[in-house]
């Protein structure tokens, strides 16, 4: 417990510096606020942000869409990723396609989205839905043809039906790949977001980014771009990362390098 | 599966274990036919879905009138030149991150700080700082490209067995010669994946950049036929990104990482 | 060729899991003149690895003294070659490119490098595999490869650190044979650690025991050379000694 608030306090420090600069640099030379805030008008524009309700309002709508986004992904992605590899034949055939959307996927599909969905809720969960989809279901695809074959007989072997070789076999041997396909695809999915954000809607942390950058209200600015740093860092090492260490390992099938 | 369809499948995978492009071009076939068939029978209006026909007309007219291939032209040298300062500063900060225990207490956390922040959320400020053109999606690419590229050196320098370092020393390694000869070899697989990560961060947030203040390119293109409702040139914007980038991936990028990483037996699979 | 002097060497650092100090080794005093070959033999945990890295240099020793030729022991250096027990090939250099490695450092040209590479190489027959990287080779070709890599830096003194303790025991006992060949041609001083009783009688002109960081007992091992296990597996001396040394670890 100790040593875990120790490590928290040596991941916080540099960042105490980082301020501590900031707070003394900026006013010292005398900076244009127009190029670079000051500290305290940044707090208070997130104080006044929260106090008014704007900034929950961004932050919310940028959530729900991500989330939106993700969880269709998901509940599509996966299945079809397993379906489609459990035999060798159309993996092998269906990789190439697969990999040329999963390279694809994301900011790519902003300006096609938006013309079929209109500017707004659609065109944007569509876009991280397609950034999740397509890699997630990639990765799966990977994921389950890479168990290997003895595996599978010893499983069929033991008496496991088609549902057990499903939940005992082809799931938890492609979770590794899988989980690795969500952290990656959802990297996508947060930059198309904050991209489509700016171009296509009127609510939202890309949007609050961008209107500010008419008003030169650089204090908006850095405050959404501290909050997007931190909500994606919060996301990314408090709940990716550490899924994806427990599974791949733990079980030794992913060698970290 | 009857007999002559699996005579036909047996001989096209002989085919593609002898020529392994054929497996990668085939597949698509009946991709853009489906594609082909589902314009053809209307199920969108062709407004919304063009077909395959009217993609390739335009990408013929594009090229004709020279308007693609300086887009390209563009889109490539932005992406280069981002590249090229992301690895020059990269891997070096990567080095000293990797070997100094200071340096990698002070700049670690902010490193997974900013590279957090994402490219694309610099944008506004970055217009503010330098306006529309080649500083801003320049600093945005060397933005893109260099967090991977340092996050996985660090990684790299770090993995190397203390034991190769004493090796080195024990025949004589000096300072400077132990970079050369057991850090930067020893990192190299992991700084491999890190700019093969950064570039395919690096493209898209080249493309968002072209859409939002590009005023030339293939993001500029697509936004550009998005503004005139013209989806024929998207799905050609789209289609050139995608092809492009899985050419770039898959014949060059992903057989230099197996190169060094495998036949050193540094990176297993 | 040098001799190698160790005068009541200690070593004690703060344990961080214990949470207090510990001796690895205390007050060790050693004597190995020129072109010997000495195996030490301990139970693991007796402080043979922590000596070898002292030295090697790779730690730093909190009391007594190493010298080598004469002179004290500054860190880690081109003087003494180490074998390490996992190879530590540099994985993305040829063989004939790991074993010139220490020449090279030295400034040797590349033609001169190679020759004196190859000439090694074909001391462990190992011409063949010259062009070959470390990750297609079998585990007892990469320490054949990490034995010659050590030699061809001409130490004044080879440090082994229980080098064949992962191959397999058939390749084990053809590596041992053709480490006392080489010995035998080239005289090397040799500090070889291991906890393989045999094996240390078998290659050694002396078996120093150790245990919790001190030497319990010298044995001069006089069987003569070659050495091959198919005599010395019935040899009466060999099993004597063997016996003797046995006794002494496990009653450490």
């Amino acid at each position: 417990m100790r040593h875990r608030l120790s490590s928290l306090l040596w991941f916080c420090a540099p960042f105490a510096v980082l301020l501590a600069l900031w707070a003394i640099l900026v006013p010292h030379f005398d900076v244009n606020p127009r190029l670079f805030p000051h500290l305290d008008s940044v707090a208070q524009a997130g104080l006044e942000g929260i106090k008014d309700g704007t900034l929950v309002r961004h932050v919310g709508a940028s959530l729900l869409r991500v989330t939106v986004g993700t969880v269709l992904a998901l509940l599509l992605a996966i299945p079809l990723g397993i379906a489609m590899g459990v035999s060798p034949t159309v993996s092998s055939f269906l990789t190439p396609p697969f990999r040329f959307f999963s390279v694809l996927a994301g900011i790519a599909w902003i300006p096609l989205a938006s013309l079929w969905f209109g500017y707004g809720f659609g065109a944007i969960t569509f876009v991280i839905f397609n950034a999740v989809f397509f890699i997630v279901t990639y990765n799966t695809l990977l994921g389950v043809s890479t168990i290997p074959l003895h595996v599978r007989n010893a499983a069929a072997s033991l008496g496991a039906g088609r549902w057990a070789m499903l939940t005992e076999v082809l799931l938890p041997g492609a979770l590794p790949n899988i989980v690795t396909g969500i952290r990656t695809g959802l990297g996508f999915a947060w930059r198309g977001l904050i991209a489509a954000e700016m171009i296509a809607t009127n609510v939202g942390l890309g949007y609050m980014l961008f209107v500010a950058r008419d008003f030169y209200k650089t204090e908006v600015i850095v405050l959404g771009m501290i909050v997007i740093g931190v909500l994606w860092l919060l996301l990314d090492r408090l709940l990716l990362a550490p899924i994806e260490r427990a599974t791949s390992e733990r079980w030794g099938m992913v060698q970290r390098v | 599966m009857t007999p002559l369809l699996l005579r036909a499948w047996s001989r096209y995978l002989r085919l593609t274990t002898q020529w392994p492009s054929i497996g990668t071009i085939v597949p698509f076939i009946p991709l853009i036919v489906a594609w082909w068939i589902v314009t053809e029978m209307r199920a969108f209006p062709p407004a919304f879905l063009p077909g395959p026909a009217e993609v390739v007309r335009s990408f013929g007219s594009l090229v004709y009138t020279g308007v693609l291939p300086e887009y390209l032209q563009d889109s490539l040298v932005r992406l280069a030149i981002g590249s090229f300062w992301g690895i020059a500063l990269g891997v070096p900060l990567g080095i000293l991150v990797g070997l100094s225990q200071p340096a990698h207490k002070a700049l670690w956390p902010v490193l997974l700080f900013f590279q957090a922040i994402g490219d694309i959320a610099w944008l506004p400020i970055l217009v503010i700082w330098f306006g529309y053109g080649l500083t801003t999606m320049t600093v945005i690419i060397v933005y893109t490209v260099i967090f991977p590229v340092v996050l996985n050196t660090v990684l790299g320098v770090r993995s190397i067995p203390v034991n190769m370092h004493r090796a080195a020393q024990s025949l004589g390694a000096s300072r400077t010669r132990m970079l050369w000869e057991v850090v930067l070899p020893g990192a190299l697989p992991n700084i491999m994946t890190g700019l093969r990560n950064g570039l395919g961060y690096g493209w898209r947030a080249l493309i968002a950049t072209e859409i939002i203040v590009g005023t030339s390119g293939i993001g500029f293109l697509m936004f550009d036929a998005r503004r005139a409702g013209s989806v024929v040139e998207i799905l050609l914007g789209m289609i050139i990104l995608g092809s492009l980038w899985y050419i770039v991936d898959s014949w060059i990028l992903a057989p230099i990482e197996r190169a060094t990483g495998q036949r050193w037996g540094l990176v297993t699979k | 060729m040098k001799s190698l002097t160790i005068r009541n060497l200690s070593k004690t650092y703060f344990d961080v899991h214990a949470g207090a100090n510990v001796t690895a080794v205390r007050d060790l005093s050693l004597e190995v003149p020129a072109g010997e070959f000495v195996s030490i033999v301990g139970p693991s945990g007796c402080g043979k690895t922590t000596l070898l890295n002292m030295i090697a240099g790779f730690i730093p020793h909190t009391g007594g003294e190493i010298l080598v030729g004469g002179h004290p022991v500054k860190g880690p250096g081109p003087d003494r070659g180490v074998v390490f027990q996992s190879f530590a090939l540099f994985p993305w250099r040829t063989v004939l490119d790991n074993v010139a490695f220490g020449p090279k450092m030295r400034g040797v040209g590349r033609a001169e490098r190679e020759k004196i590479a190859h000439e090694y190489l074909a001391l462990a027959k190992l011409s063949a595999a010259a062009g070959r990287y470390p990750n297609e080779l079998s585990g007892g070709m990469q320490q054949r490869v990490g034995v010659v890599r050590a030699l061809a830096n001409d130490p004044d003194v080879l440090l082994m650190d229980e080098p064949f303790a992962s191959v397999d025991a058939q390749t084990r006992m053809t590596l041992q044979e053709e480490l006392t060949r080489i010995w035998e041609q080239k005289r090397p001083t040799v500090i070889f650690i291991t906890h393989d009783v045999p094996e240390a009688v078998f290659l050694g002109n002396r078996v120093v025991a150790l245990s919790k960081g001190r030497v319990l007992e010298e044995i001069a091992v006089d069987l003569p050379r070659p050495r091959v296990w198919d005599d010395l597996n019935e040899d009466d001396r060999f099993k004597a000694l063997s016996g003797r040394v046995l006794q002494l670890v496990r009653s450490a």
